[in-house]
């Protein structure tokens, strides 16, 4: 019997190889969603189902599975049934790589779209540009994807974090101050989003304090404690997910919103009606907005995908994944063919038609940086207005892609096509 | 230093947290043997209750009822599942544990959705105690309150109750308990119970103060794990020792280098090892 229960020491031992062992086996099995066909498109979808960051993730996989129906209904691509493969990447980048891995050489997957972490988006396009694989990252933010490190075979549908903050400095600064705290995620997204904030507002004067903090940060009182003894006009919470979630609520609930500003760049609707009403506030760029009365299209494709979504609004994680895929059917059907380079050739600078942009802007993904030029929407947060529960953001300014992104030449991007 | 000052006693708030979700780990390791690797799913399951209740009774009623359906909730999947592996190797308990916890995380998820819920508190508990210490609200003293009930309560009942004394021999030796006639298969059951409890309570605390998630339990499952290996495996004041000593290095190395803040614990859980394997106050087989 005692072999049974064990000493101390092995207990300890268990324990500790337990411990050890259980980062290896972060991969769960793959979900996949078939279409009927005989000779199916295969697109492979990686988000981060799992994790700080799953509530996006999900929108976007829930916005796929609506986007690839709808679709199939209507010719799928080149005449061929479609059909959406999708894997959990677990917020975890080399779990995300070799789900790319997987789907590329095991399922001979056609196309690849993700990732909505920025880190784990930029290592799979490692993987997708070596096999000359086409893709798509809808909801990865971090600059080098579109910028230093771009690849020939990799387009992305939401916004560079320079975009993001461009759009927002000018705005916080004239309302509130040159004084800010930063509360940043420390992985690739937040890093580039706080380098762009600040390289603006130093440019404007200004001058700020932050604290760079993990990307599953749940306690941010610490932080707050800082950021209330620096005494700044604005505190730009840049976290994501539950993460950024937890911060407005300890922010709300240390008072600090009688002391500061509240801002930032993204803070999603996802995120916005899981917090109180106290918190449902602050200035915020917007990447896509379901309200949206001057674009007709809009309204249609709230209307057809609403239902889906028990009557809730959708949101932007719903408009990049849609946007991304239907990107993706636009490329093939130009290029005739799902040959990668045909494809990417294709879709460089080719204008989305309104029902698949979603937008009154001209939009495309231009060919310098494979960025998309989309418009981005400045305003602010509030509690549930008479348009509904969703009601939650207000439209002060549209900021167009182009004027928010720069030249693609500042970027840095090179595109290098294969040989 | 006033921010050093602050951040020590936001760190012993914290650290307290650890301590509830570690000490229900500790007590399952210690007579058990099993590598509780769905605990933190445990106290997501208590914090999704409570979310389902306080509408019909309450924040109160909940914060009592929510950790004794995750308490019955534990026993049933001790009996169902966890006594097969005992007398396997500890990589079964492992594999079940950790798959197991898979499935309740996916279980939340298809209950309650993948988007973060937030869980009503009284509005009293909201407010900051004073201006000063506006980061200490009553919630947070209400959770240190209930933690020393808790732990208190634990002690107590290992030490003053039948079913607590036979669990504190088990772990010293079990083959001597079983030998004097006590059903170690029923006491090993109770004592799953007992750490769903308070894994269950862990979680109702957990869900006022930073709102429910599927994935809540992973985020809070690795500091506990740390607690218990610093204070050492068969301790349970080590263990309330290790969740007070990695809260506070948390809070302090935030004030110095935040990125810094979770990996802080792991060095110190590193540094422990080396210098002391058994943990601070690690004993053989000893539940104090």
């Amino acid at each position: 019997m005692s072999q049974l229960i064990g000493t101390g020491h092995t207990r300890r031992r268990g324990l500790l190889q337990a411990t050890a062992a259980i980062g290896g086996l972060q991969l769960a099995s793959p979900f996949i969603i078939k279409a009927r066909g005989e000779t199916p498109v295969k697109i492979g979808f990686i988000d981060p189902i799992t994790g700080s960051l799953s509530a996006l993730a999900v929108t976007e996989v829930e916005s796929a599975k609506w986007t690839v129906e709808q679709m199939n209904k209507n010719g799928g691509i080149l005449g061929r049934p479609v059909e959406l493969l999708i894997e959990d990447s677990a917020n975890d980048t080399g779990t995300g790589v070799q789900k790319a891995h997987k789907l590329i050489e095991r399922d001979n997957v056609d196309m690849i779209l993700g990732d909505v972490n920025s880190g784990i988006a930029y290592a799979i396009m490692g993987v997708t540009a070596e096999k000359r694989v086409f893709h798509i990252v809808p909801g990865g933010h971090t600059d080098p994807i579109t910028g230093k490190d771009c690849k020939w075979n990799t387009f992305r549908t939401c916004n560079t974090t320079a975009m993001d903050a461009a759009a927002m400095t000018k705005t916080l600064v004239s309302k509130f101050g040159k004084k800010w705290f930063f509360v940043t995620p420390d992985y690739a997204y937040g890093q580039t989003l706080q380098a762009n904030f600040v390289r603006n507002l130093e440019a404007l004067g200004g001058t700020w304090q932050g604290d760079m903090l993990p990307i599953a940060n749940s306690d941010f009182s610490a932080t707050l404690i800082k950021a209330k003894g620096y005494k700044p006009d604005v505190l730009l919470n840049l976290m994501g997910g539950s993460a950024q979630i937890n911060c407005m609520k300890q922010f709300i609930q240390f008072g600090l919103n009688k002391q500061m500003a509240l801002g930032g760049a993204l803070y999603e609707i996802e995120s916005v009606r899981s917090v109180p009403k106290e918190a449902q506030s602050g200035w915020f760029a917007m990447e896509w907005y379901w309200n949206q009365p001057s674009v007709p299209a809009v309204k249609k494709f709230v209307d057809a995908i609403s239902p889906v979504l028990g009557g809730k609004m959708p949101t932007a994680r719903h408009w990049m994944a849609y946007v991304s895929l239907h990107a993706a059917r636009l490329a093939a059907e130009k290029a005739k063919s799902l040959d990668a380079v045909k494809m990417a050739h294709a879709l460089e600078d080719l204008e989305l038609p309104p029902e698949v942009s979603l937008m009154p802007g001209k939009v495309r993904y231009r060919a310098g940086d494979h960025q998309l030029m989309s418009d981005i929407y400045v305003g602010e947060m509030h509690p549930p207005g008479p348009g509904g529960a969703d009601d939650l953001f207000t439209i002060g300014q549209t900021v167009t892609g182009e004027d928010a992104a720069g030249p693609a030449e500042a970027t840095g991007c090179k595109i290098a096509w294969p040989a | 230093m006033e921010l050093v000052l602050f951040n020590l006693a936001n760190g012993l708030i914290v650290g307290a947290f650890y301590v509830l979700m570690a000490l229900g780990l500790s007590l399952i390791i210690n007579l058990s043997n099993v590598v509780n690797f769905a605990h933190g799913n445990f106290l997501a399951i208590g914090g999704y209750l409570a979310f389902t209740l306080t509408p019909y009774i309450g924040f109160w009623g909940a914060l009592l009822v929510s950790p004794l359906l995750t308490a019955v909730f534990g026993y049933f999947i001790e009996q169902v599942l966890i006594r097969h592996v005992y007398a396997r190797n500890h990589i079964y308990s492992l594999l079940l544990t950790f798959g197991l916890g898979f499935i309740l995380q996916d279980v939340c998820r298809f209950i309650w959705g993948p988007s973060p819920l937030p869980l009503g508190i009284p509005d009293i508990l909201s407010l900051p105690i004073t201006e000063e210490l506006f980061f200490i609200t009553w919630y947070r003293v209400f959770m240190v309150a209930v933690v020393i009930v808790a732990v208190s309560g634990l002690f107590a009942f290992l030490r003053f109750t039948r079913v607590g004394m036979r669990i504190r021999a088990g772990t010293l030796d079990l083959d001597t308990v079983s030998a004097l006639g006590v059903n170690v298969a029923a006491l090993r059951s109770y004592n799953f119970a007992v750490g769903s409890f308070l894994a269950g309570l862990a979680g109702v605390l957990a869900a006022g103060q930073i709102g429910l998630n599927p994935n809540m339990g992973d985020d809070l499952i690795m500091p506990s794990f740390i607690a218990i290996i610093v204070g050492g495996v068969g301790s349970l004041t080590g263990t309330l020792l290790g969740g007070l000593l990695i809260g506070v290095a948390a809070a302090l190395t935030t004030v110095f280098y935040p990125a810094g803040a979770e990996a802080v614990i792991y060095v110190i859980m590193a540094i422990v090892l080396l210098i002391r394997p058994r943990g601070l106050l690690g004993e053989e087989g000893m539940l104090t």
